[in-house]
C-alpha cells in the first residue's frame, strides 16, 4: 500500500481524497450530531435542515443526516468484506491455476467461464434467496461475482511472469518459489489487484443499491443507499433535497472508487 | 539532375539539439548510405528529410526536390504530399508494417488505384503483376501472418514503389534479419536504383553499408563524423570513431586463442531430439560442452538454437536422447544470459538489491560484487537504478556479473549481443571469452552473426535452416497484437 | 472449431450453475412453500392438504435431496422448466412472452450507445491527449460513476417529471423506448466509448498505420480503410463482454419503468420464490450470453483471419 501513496496521478489523488471525505463522514457525522436513524417524527415529515438533523427529514420524520451516515457504512462494509474473500480467492486460484497448469486450470476457467456469462445481479439474487440474513447474502453473492476478476487478471499475470526469462533466471539461479512469489509476481499482480478492488467495490455499491431501489435488496426501516432512493422518490416535488442526499452521496462515492481505480486496465 | 537536396538539416527537441546541422544530397544511379548507432541520429535525420518527425521535435533547413523547395519540420501538409509519390518510405519491420487484417494484394493495389489513380481492376491487375515480378505471385491473396519475413518485406516494397516514387528511403531495412535475408534486402534495394531512381539507405549495419556501396555518411551523437564515398571509408577511414566502428565488425575481430583450459567435460548431449509445437528442430544431435572452451551455435532464427539451450540447461525435456552433467556439478552450475537483458531482471527491483539477493544466495564473498563490477569495467553508481533504466551494454554485462555470482561452470549466452552496436558487442564479447580463459568456463554462445561465430569459438555447431519461417512468423503476430 | 467447442463447453457449465443454484433455492423455501405455492396457483381458498401434497410431490420438495437433484437437472437439461408457481402457466410460454419486449429494448439500447460511443471514441483516439480526448476522459469518468438504475433515475426526473416530454413509465409506443433505452445506451457508451478510444490510440500508434500514410494515402483513407477495420475486432470481443452488463440493467430498468420484460419478470419471480421461473430466465440469460459471443467469435474471426486470438 506504501508503493503507490507518492506517486498517485491526479485522478487517482483525486479519487482518494473524495473516498476519504465519504467515509469520514460516514464514520465522524454520527458523533458530531448524535441522533438515530430511525427514530420518527411525523410532525417533521420532509422538513428542512435543523441542527438535530443537518440534512433534513425524510418523509417518515427520520434524519437523513443520520441515516445517510449509516447507509455509507453499510454498503461499503459489505462490498469491502465481498472484495476482500473474492481477492484472496481470486489470488489463490489464479496463481494455483498459473502455476500447476492442467486440468486444475481447465477446470477453474471453465467455471469462471462461465460464472462470466451469468448476470452479477441475478446471482445475488439467488444467492440472497438462499442465504438466511440480506447482509450475510449480499456478501456472499457478490463475494461469488468478484472473484472471477481477481483470478483472471492474477492468472494472466502469474502465467505471463512465470514464462518470462526473469523468473527463469531466478530459478537457474538456485532460488526458491516464496522468493519468486514475493520479487517477481507479486509487484506485478499488486497493482491489478489494486485497480480491481476499487472496480469491484464500485461494482458491488452499486449492486447493492440497485438492487435496493427496486425493493428486492435490503428491507424498509434498514437506511440504505438506493432504498432511500426509491422512498423519496415520490416526495421529488415538495423535497428535491431529500432525494438529492442519497443520490449524490452514491455518485461521489462510485466516481471516488472509478477514479481511484484509475487506468483503463481491468 | 539531383533528385534531392537537403540543406542544414537540423533537429530539436525545444532548446536541446539533437542533430547537428548536415546537408545531403541524392543523386541518381548513386545510393547514399547514412551509418550510425541507436542515438546517433540518422533517423531523426530521415525523418525530418520525409516530414515524418513526431510533432514534440523541431526541425530546420531546407528540402528541395526539383523546383519545390519545403521548409523542414513546418509544411507538414507538403511534404504528406511527397510520400508515394515522389519519395517511397520502406518500413524497418515488413511484418509490423503491413495491415494484419487486409491480403497482400489488396495492400499494394490500394497504392495503385488511390495515388497513381488507377481504376479499381487495373490497380488489381498491376498489383498482381508487381508481385508476380518479385516472384510472389502466390501470395496476392494471402495474409501478412501467412508470408515470411522475406515475402512480407518484398510485399512492403512493391506497396511502398506503387504510387511511382523515384526517391526511396529505407530506414534500418535488415533490423534483426540473418545475413542471409540481409543480402536479399540488398539487392532488392540495389534493383530498385536501375531505373535511374534515388536510393538513401539509414542502418547500423556495416556489412549492409558496404553492400549498398555509393556514398557514405557517418554520424554519431548528432554530428556528422566523416563523409565520403563508401569504398574508400571502409578502406581508410578517416575518423578515430570510424575506425573503432570498423574494427569492432565481427568481420575485423581478433581470431581468438584458446585458453589453456584441463579441457574436462561439463555437460554432453547424446542423440538429442527436439521439436517444438510437433515440428522437429533437432534430430539425433551430439555435442560437448568443455571448461574453457567456447562453443559456437549458429543458424537462422527459428532453427531450434533456442531450444537448444532450453535443453541443455535442463527447462526442455528432450524428445530423445540425454544431457549428461558432470557428477560433481551443483545445480545452480549452469546459466544462461538471455537476448533481451531487461526481460531478464526483476523489472521493479533495483539491480543492486537483486544482486545482493544472488550474493547472499550463493553465500559470496563480501566485497565480490565490487570485485567483479571492477572487472566488468561497470559503475557502481549503476546498482542504484532498475533495468529499464540502464543501457543495453551495461545491462547485459550486469547479467553476466549475476551469472558469475553463482559460480558456474556453464553459460549458455543466447544471442547476448545481437541488440548492442558493434563497439559495446565486441567489449562483452570479449569479456566472456576472457571469463572463459580465465575462470575455466565452458560458454555456448548463439548467435544468427556468423562471421562473430566464427571469430570467437572454438567449436562451431551450425544449424539449417528449418522452413519454419511461418511458425516464427506466428509468433511475431502473436506479440504485436498484444 | 475449438471456439465452438469451448462455448459449447460454457453453455453445459452455464447450465448446470443454474440448475445447481435454483436447486439450493428450492430447497431452501420456508417449510409451507408448498402450501404457500398451491395457494398462489388454486387460490387460497380452494387450498387443501391433498393439493399442497400434490405439489411437494410435484416439485420433489419432501425426501432425500440427492435423487432430486437428478431429477431436476434431468428436467433442465430436457428444457423442461416445469410450470410457474405464481401463474401455473408453463414457464417457456411466459419467457417466450417477455423475451421480445426485453430484446426490443436491449437492441434499441445498444444501438444507440453504438452511434454515441465509438464515433466519439475513434475522433479521441485519434488525437490521443487532445482536447476532445480529455473532455471524453472526464465525461466517461463520470458516467460510469453513475449506475443504470441511478441514470433512469436522473432522466425520468429531468424529462418526464420535469420537463414532460416524455412518459416516465408504460409500454406500446416508440416514445416509450426512448427514456429507459437511452439511460441503458448513455452507461454502455461510456465504456465503449473508452474501448474504441484505447484501440484506435494503439492502432494509430502501430508501424502499419504508419506505413499506409507513406504509400500515399491520405488521412482519412487510411482511417476507414485500416483504422476502422483494425478497431472493430476489440470492440466487436468487448461487446459481447459487455451483454452481462447490458443484461443487469434490462433487469434493474425494467423493473423501475414497468417494462414487460424478461428482467421484469425475473424481479419478480424472485420476489414470489417462483423458482421454476427464476431457473428458466436464468438459464435463457446464461445461454444468450454464450451464444451472443459465439455470434461474435465467428464474425471476429472473419474480420481477423489470424484467427487464434
Amino acid at each position: 500500500m506504501t508503493t503507490f501513496s507518492n506517486t498517485l496521478p491526479p485522478g487517482r489523488a483525486i479519487g482518494a481524497v473524495v473516498l476519504a471525505l465519504m467515509l469520514g463522514f460516514a464514520l465522524v457525522g454520527p458523533l458530531l450530531v448524535p441522533g438515530d436513524p430511525f427514530a420518527q417524527s411525523l410532525m417533521k415529515s420532509l422538513a428542512g435542515p435543523d441542527s438535530g438533523a443537518p440534512f433534513g427529514y425524510d418523509h417518515l420524520g427520520r434524519s437523513l443526516w443520520h441515516r445517510l451516515a449509516h447507509a455509507l457504512r453499510l454498503s461499503p462494509a459489505i462490498a469491502l468484506a465481498a472484495v476482500v474473500t473474492a481477492g484472496a480467492a481470486g489470488l489463490v486460484l489464479g496463481t494455483l491455476a498459473a502455476a500447476r497448469g492442467g486440468w486444475v486450470e481447465r477446470l477453474l476457467m471453465i467455471l469462471a467461464d462461465a460464472l462470466m456469462a451469468l448476470p452479477g445481479l441475478l446471482l445475488v439474487l439467488i444467492v440472497l434467496a438462499i442465504m438466511p440474513g440480506t447482509a450475510m447474502g449480499f456478501w456472499a453473492g457478490l463475494s461469488l461475482v468478484l472473484w472471477v476478476e481477481f483470478f483472471r487478471l492474477t492468472r494472466a499475470a502469474t502465467r505471463s511472469t512465470l514464462a518470462s526469462p526473469a523468473v527463469q533466471a531466478a530459478r537457474l539461479l538456485g532460488f526458491r518459489w516464496p522468493y519468486v512469489f514475493r520479487t517477481h509476481l507479486w509487484p506485478e499482480i499488486a497493482p491489478l489487484m489494486l485497480t480491481a478492488a476499487a472496480f469491484g467495490t464500485a461494482t458491488a455499491i452499486m449492486g447493492i443499491a440497485a438492487l435496493g431501489f427496486v425493493s428486492v435488496g435490503m428491507r424498509a426501516p434498514t437506511p440504505e443507499l438506493g432504498l432511500m432512493m426509491v422512498e423519496l422518490l415520490p416526495y421529488w416535488r415538495e423535497a428535491p433535497m431529500a432525494l438529492l442526499t442519497p443520490v449524490l452521496a452514491t455518485f461521489a462515492l462510485l466516481l471516488g472508487l472509478t477514479l481511484l481505480a484509475g487506468g483503463q486496465k481491468a | 539532375m539531383t533528385l534531392l537536396h537537403a540543406t542544414d538539416i537540423a533537429v530539436f527537441d525545444g532548446t536541446n539539439r539533437l542533430l547537428d546541422p548536415v546537408s545531403v544530397t541524392l543523386e541518381p544511379g548513386e545510393p547514399l548510405v547514412i551509418l550510425g548507432e541507436t542515438g546517433s541520429g540518422k533517423s531523426l535525420l530521415a525523418q525530418a528529410i520525409m516530414g515524418t518527425l513526431p510533432e514534440n521535435l523541431r526541425a530546420e533547413g531546407q528540402v528541395r526536390l526539383g523546383n519545390r523547395s519545403l521548409r523542414a519540420g513546418a509544411d507538414r501538409a507538403a511534404f504528406r504530399k511527397l510520400w508515394g509519390r515522389e519519395i517511397a518510405v520502406l518500413p524497418q519491420e515488413p511484418w509490423l508494417s503491413l495491415d494484419p487484417l487486409m491480403r497482400a494484394g489488396a495492400q499494394v493495389a490500394e497504392a495503385h488505384r488511390l495515388v497513381r489513380g488507377l481504376a479499381p481492376a487495373q490497380a488489381r491487375m498491376q498489383a498482381g503483376n508487381d508481385l508476380a515480378a518479385f516472384g510472389l505471385g502466390a501470395a496476392v491473396a494471402r495474409y501478412p501472418h501467412e508470408l515470411s519475413g522475406g515475402m512480407a518485406q518484398r510485399v512492403a516494397i512493391a506497396a511502398a514503389r506503387a504510387g511511382g516514387a523515384p526517391i526511396v528511403i529505407a530506414d534500418e531495412p535488415t533490423k534483426g534479419l540473418d545475413a542471409a535475408r540481409r543480402n536479399d534486402v540488398a539487392a532488392l534495394l540495389l534493383g530498385e536504383l536501375g531505373q535511374g531512381g534515388g536510393l538513401m539507405v539509414i542502418t547500423h549495419d556495416l556489412a549492409l553499408a558496404r553492400m549498398i556501396g555509393g556514398r557514405l555518411i557517418v554520424l554519431r551523437e548528432g554530428t556528422v563524423i566523416e563523409t565520403g564515398l563508401t569504398e574508400q571509408v571502409f578502406a581508410d577511414p578517416k575518423a578515430a570513431y570510424t575506425r573503432d566502428l570498423i574494427a569492432a565488425d565481427p568481420e575485423h575481430l581478433p581470431a581468438r586463442k584458446t585458453g589453456a583450459g584441463t579441457g574436462e567435460t561439463v555437460l554432453r548431449a547424446q542423440g538429442l531430439t527436439l521439436s517444438r509445437r510437433g515440428q522437429v528442430l533437432v534430430e539425433g544431435l551430439d555435442l560437448t560442452l568443455q571448461t574453457g572452451r567456447i562453443l559456437g551455435i549458429t543458424g537462422p532464427s527459428g532453427c531450434g538454437k533456442s531450444s537448444l539451450g532450453d535443453a541443455l540447461l535442463g527447462l526442455l525435456p528432450p524428445d530423445a536422447g540425454q544431457v549428461i552433467r558432470a557428477p560433481y556439478l551443483p545445480p545452480t552450475a549452469c546459466q544462461k544470459l538471455y537476448q533481451d537483458p531487461v526481460a531478464a531482471f526483476a523489472r521493479k527491483r533495483s539491480l543492486g538489491q537483486t544482486l545482493t539477493d544472488v550474493a547472499r544466495l550463493h553465500r559470496a564473498p563480501a566485497g565480490r560484487i565490487e570485485t567483479l563490477l571492477a572487472r566488468l569495467r561497470l559503475d557502481p553508481a549503476l546498482l542504484a537504478r532498475r533495468p529499464g533504466a540502464v543501457s543495453g551494454g551495461e545491462l547485459q554485462r550486469l547479467a553476466l556479473l549475476r551469472a558469475m555470482l553463482a559460480q558456474p561452470r556453464m553459460l549458455f549466452a543466447d544471442e547476448p549481443t545481437s541488440r548492442l552496436d558493434p563497439i559495446t558487442q565486441r567489449d562483452v564479447i570479449t569479456m566472456l571469452a576472457d571469463l572463459a580463459r580465465d575462470e575455466g568456463l565452458s560458454i555456448a554462445l548463439v548467435s544468427h552473426d556468423a562471421a562473430l561465430i566464427d571469430k570467437v569459438s572454438d567449436d562451431v555447431q551450425r544449424f539449417a535452416a528449418q522452413g519454419s519461417d511461418i511458425a516464427a512468423a506466428m509468433g511475431r503476430d502473436k506479440a504485436m497484437v498484444a | 472449431m475449438n471456439i465452438l467447442i469451448s462455448r459449447l463447453v460454457q453453455a453445459a457449465t452455464v447450465a448446470v450453475l443454474v440448475g445447481a443454484a435454483t436447486f439450493a433455492m428450492m430447497r431452501s423455501l420456508p417449510g409451507d412453500a408448498a402450501w404457500r405455492i398451491a395457494a398462489g396457483r388454486y387460490g387460497y381458498d380452494n387450498v387443501n392438504t391433498a393439493a399442497a401434497d400434490a405439489v411437494r410431490a410435484e416439485l420433489g420438495l419432501g425426501g432425500h435431496w440427492f435423487p432430486a437433484f437428478t431429477q431436476w437437472m434431468g428436467d433442465l437439461l430436457r428444457f423442461d422448466f416445469g410450470v410457474s408457481l405464481v401463474s401455473g402457466q408453463p414457464v417457456i410460454a411466459e419467457i417466450t412472452h417477455q423475451l421480445g419486449a426485453s430484446l426490443w429494448l436491449a437492441l434499441t439500447a445498444v444501438g444507440l450507445s453504438l452511434l454515441i460511443g465509438p464515433p466519439l471514441g475513434v475522433l479521441a483516439g485519434l488525437r490521443p491527449g487532445g482536447a476532445l480526448d480529455r473532455g471524453l476522459l472526464v465525461v466517461s469518468a463520470a458516467l460510469k460513476a453513475i449506475p443504470q438504475f441511478l441514470m433512469a433515475l436522473i432522466l425520468i426526473l429531468v424529462l418526464s417529471v420535469q420537463l414532460g416530454w416524455l412518459p416516465a413509465a408504460g409500454h406500446g409506443q416508440a416514445r416509450h423506448f426512448i427514456l429507459p433505452a437511452l439511460a441503458l445506451a448513455l452507461g454502455l457508451a461510456a465504456v465503449n466509448a473508452r474501448i474504441a478510444r484505447d484501440a484506435m490510440a494503439s492502432i494509430a500508434a502501430m508501424p502499419f498505420y504508419h506505413f499506409a500514410q507513406w504509400k500515399g494515402l491520405s488521412r482519412r483513407q487510411v482511417l476507414w480503410r485500416h483504422g476502422l477495420r483494425n478497431v472493430s475486432v476489440p470492440l466487436l470481443t468487448y461487446l459481447g463482454l459487455q451483454f452481462v452488463t447490458l443484461v443487469e440493467g434490462v433487469v434493474v430498468i425494467e423493473s423501475i419503468v414497468g417494462w414487460p420484460g424478461i428482467g421484469h419478470a425475473l424481479v419478480h419471480a424472485v420476489f414470489a420464490r417462483d423458482v421454476p421461473m427464476v431457473q428458466g430466465t436464468a438459464l435463457m440469460l446464461g445461454l444468450g450470453f454464450v451464444l451472443v459471443n459465439a455470434l461474435i467469435d465467428l464474425a471476429v474471426t472473419r474480420i481477423d483471419p489470424r484467427g487464434a486470438r
